[in-house]
């Protein structure tokens, strides 16, 4: 029973979030009604970060589907697993809801020693929100016009063959092309995809994998030009460019792919209806333009093929980790 | 060429100057000075949160807001730098050396109005500066590998000692200190945590807004409060005081012209230009000052230089993003989102394929520059007035935003546990006489050090004359070894210790 006159619960700003604890502390809102406070959108970056675009771009969207207050709340550290207990530690009525890369969350259960949750069994997955993929990427001038070309020519070249990665994924999609290929090219470890961009010019890297938005905009700009996507299928954004199988090299498959998580134990009624929200969003034009902008699909899903993808990603990345070498911390 | 720049900056202002965008300039500005004078609430948050709101505006109106708040805060930041001696961002650290110690002796009025002006120099000369050289100077900095950026890192750390004025080897010490800080976190080459001693709060690294306001704010407070009769700032409202005298501008033109001139130019580059541009700036003036001594102890020069260069170097630093699309700093990343979010891929097509928008932008700059100086000129006998709020009720506040500032980056408990450490931290160096200014410059320069240096080697298979052989990095060297010469020379020696002693 909700008790709160109705009254309080229009009033916007404190007198709204003071009504919504008066009504967490008397009596568990029922799944029918939610929602019955603001909601939390939690980012794992620090604002102004690519993923804080993103998150703050679904709470605008999702604001007026709601008809609520969304908030967004920037959780940031220890690679999005500081949000993600707090997340899984939050109340199970689907006013927390981690807006993050799933992928990322699964790849931590391995990159950590101690991860803080079970990923897939202390979240659940609510709905998708889009799918990335990573970039094969020689320079503009580069003589390598496919990825076949490519690899032939780095097995040529040995061990003086460099390239570029910037984070873990691309870390990972490097070493497991050069175990696929058994070619021994030299890894350069760049802070952001930006510091590579003088190195690919000069020809000091002969490839990188890089992530969508900056091959993007560099490939617009004719500094660089893409070779193949990390993804099992094509992009729709990208329809042209192929897919790292179907370019020679099979079994090299990463996907990034942002999701909305909420507590593990959230009455499915209420991941049904985050679930309709999302989905509503993704549908719009105006959310396909913004997400193909990044380099990126929507990705419309139920919460159960979310969950199944999220707990493949989980038991796959196990395998990622180990293939490149990567020590848990 | 001369013609062209022009007609360009023409079409920019015709772009630029409708009642719309002057609007939006102005709430920029606004916005951008309150978050400036706030310390701790840097640009970027403001930024990121206000970016949904311009998805609906039209491009040049929401890049033009967005900039206004980045001058706006580069303005801000050194209000308070004098003031109060909080840094509101990293370029204004240096500013408070000498700009804090003019406010303690009642100079508070001239320190904010060359700071304005000397800005407002700068900010002219920088916009002039991208719209008749920004795209070849982009090529220039296209050639900086990563040996290169090693080199230039060692000169600005060597030339950070220079900055303190007490002993070469607390400040050689205080570089290392703050080197040793800036490694806590996550390598960049092996993906492994150091320094971190299991706590996760540190795998990303020492944020830098609880260590400055810690070393710097606190360590303020402090030290204010530990006298026993609470200091009353000189303070005086007759206009005469509040405005520069004739002596200060003759003592500051020269440093605005060179502090402008090295902003303008290290701005240009990836990476703590605007930083490494105030920093540079105050090591030249001192160097070149008649008389060093004054320099820590209220010289005009100390804050009309770096104010400058910090300013040229902002306006600068929107080269590479407008002509290569490479975001220089964390702001420009945002500005660079905000551009693909209205479907305008940032990079030299904008230039060809967009003209309003690129001129717009680069002339909203200048228009931008104008009216902070209007809306900071006046509010400079309000600022001093606030001097002459007692102690006893200023400290609490400052100490509140402080803690706000700090909490609000990013929600985190132990920034604020951070700050208190750093601030307890910078309590001991100051009664050993050890200055903060050279271990902030350590803390932001050594981190970039080490990974260009090992890229660099891990390109070259481990060869260390990779930075002997590319000419960029070789001159930098050159000159790293004319800086450490200057140190060391007998000579130089003597007179550093009759300056300070």
């Amino acid at each position: 029973m909700n008790i709160a006159p109705k009254w309080l619960l229009h009033c916007a700003g404190p007198a709204a979030a003071l009504a919504a604890a008066v009504c967490a502390m008397t009596t568990d809102a029922r799944a029918q009604d939610y929602p019955t406070q603001d909601i939390r959108f939690m980012c794992g970056f620090p604002a102004g970060s690519g993923a804080d675009v993103l998150v703050r771009y679904m709470a605008e969207k999702v604001r007026p589907v709601a008809n609520r207050t969304v908030i967004v709340e920037n959780k940031v550290g220890a690679a999005g697993n500081i949000a993600a207990e707090h997340t899984a530690r939050a109340k199970p009525d689907g006013h927390t809801v981690y807006v993050h890369a799933a992928s990322a969350i699964a790849a931590n259960m391995h990159l950590f020693k101690k991860p803080p949750i079970d990923a897939a069994k202390d979240l659940q997955i609510a709905a998708g929100v889009n799918k990335q993929p990573f970039m094969v990427m020689v320079a503009a001038g580069s003589p390598y016009k496919t990825l076949a070309e490519l690899t032939a020519a780095m097995k040529q070249k040995g061990d003086k063959a460099s390239y570029a990665q910037s984070n873990t994924s691309g870390k990972v999609m490097g070493e497991l092309y050069k175990q696929v290929t058994g070619i021994k090219a030299v890894e350069v470890a760049y802070r952001t995809a930006n510091d590579s961009l003088n190195d690919f010019a000069s020809g000091v890297v002969d490839y990188g994998m890089m992530d969508p938005v900056f091959a993007l905009s560099h490939t617009r700009a004719g500094r660089l030009r893409m070779l193949a996507v990390s993804t099992a299928e094509r992009m729709q954004a990208l329809p042209e460019l192929p897919t790292m199988a179907e370019a020679g090299v099979p079994g090299v498959e990463l996907l990034t792919w942002f999701a909305a998580m909420v507590p593990a134990g959230t009455p499915k009624p209420v991941v049904e209806t985050l679930n309709k929200w999302f989905n509503q969003v993704l549908a719009t034009d105006d959310a396909k333009k913004f997400l193909n902008s990044f380099g990126g699909d929507p990705f419309i899903t139920t919460p159960e093929d979310g969950q199944a993808l999220f707990r493949k990603h989980v038991k796959d990345w196990e395998g990622h980790v180990r293939a490149a070498g990567i020590e848990p911390q | 060429m001369g013609f062209d720049l022009f007609q360009n900056l023409a079409t920019g202002f015709g772009a630029a100057v409708s009642l719309k965008n002057l609007g939006f300039a102005l709430i920029g500005c606004l916005l951008g000075t309150l978050i400036g004078v706030l310390p701790g609430i840097g640009p970027i948050p403001t930024i990121a949160m206000l970016l949904p709101i311009t998805f609906g505006l039209d491009p040049l109106s929401s890049l033009i807001m967005l900039a206004g708040i980045y001058y706006g805060a580069q303005y801000g930041g050194s209000t308070t730098s004098i003031l109060v001696n909080i840094p509101g961002e990293a370029a204004s650290i240096v500013t408070c050396i000498d700009g804090h110690q003019m406010a303690k002796q009642g100079r508070a009025g001239a320190a904010l109005a060359v700071a304005a002006l000397g800005s407002f120099f700068a900010g002219c000369v920088g916009t002039v500066f991208i719209a008749a050289f920004g795209p070849p100077l982009a090529a220039i900095a296209q050639e900086f590998n990563s040996p290169d950026y090693f080199s230039l890192m060692v000169l600005g750390l060597v030339t950070a000692v220079i900055l303190a004025h007490g002993s070469v080897i607390k400040a050689i010490g205080m570089v290392l200190v703050g080197l040793l800080l800036g490694l806590v976190g996550t390598d960049v080459n092996s993906g492994l945590t150091r320094y971190t001693f299991g706590i996760s709060e540190l795998w990303d690294g020492i944020d830098f807004v609880p260590l400055v306001i810690g070393m710097f704010g606190i360590v303020e407070i402090i030290r204010n409060l530990e006298r026993s009769t609470l200091p009353r700032a000189q303070f005086s409202a007759r206009l005469k005081d509040l405005w520069p005298s004739r002596k200060d501008f003759d003592a500051s033109w020269r440093a605005v012209l060179r502090g402008t001139a090295l902003g303008s130019l290290l701005g240009i580059l990836p990476g703590g230009g605007a930083v490494l541009a105030a920093f540079a700036s105050y090591t030249l003036e001192k160097k070149v000052a008649k008389d060093p001594s004054r320099f820590g102890n209220g010289a005009i020069e100390g804050v009309a230089g770096p104010e400058s260069a910090n300013n040229a170097a902002s306006q600068t630093s929107f080269i590479p993003l407008l002509t290569l699309g490479l975001p220089s700093n964390a702001i420009m990343a945002l500005m660079m989102g905000a551009m693909i979010i209205q479907g305008i891929q940032p990079g030299s097509a904008v230039m060809t394929k967009r003209p309003d928008l690129f001129w717009g932008m680069v002339a909203s700059m200048w228009i931008g520059n104008l009216m902070l100086l209007v809306i900071n000129l006046p509010l400079i006998g309000i600022w001093v007035r606030l001097l002459s709020v007692p102690y006893r009720l200023l400290y609490p506040a400052i100490l509140l935003f402080c803690v706000i500032g700090i909490y609000s980056t990013n929600t985190n408990i132990a920034q604020l546990v951070l700050c208190a450490a750093f601030a307890v931290f910078g309590y001991v160096l100051l009664r050993f006489g050890c200055e903060p200014a050279p271990l902030v410059l350590g803390f932001i320069l050594g981190p970039l050090m080490e990974e260009n240096l090992r890229r660099s080697l891990v390109i070259s298979r481990g060869d260390p004359m990779v930075f002997i052989e590319r000419p960029i990095s070789a001159i930098l060297l050159a000159a790293t070894v004319a800086v450490i010469a200057l140190i060391v020379l007998p000579q130089f020696r003597k007179t550093r210790e009759e300056a300070f002693q």
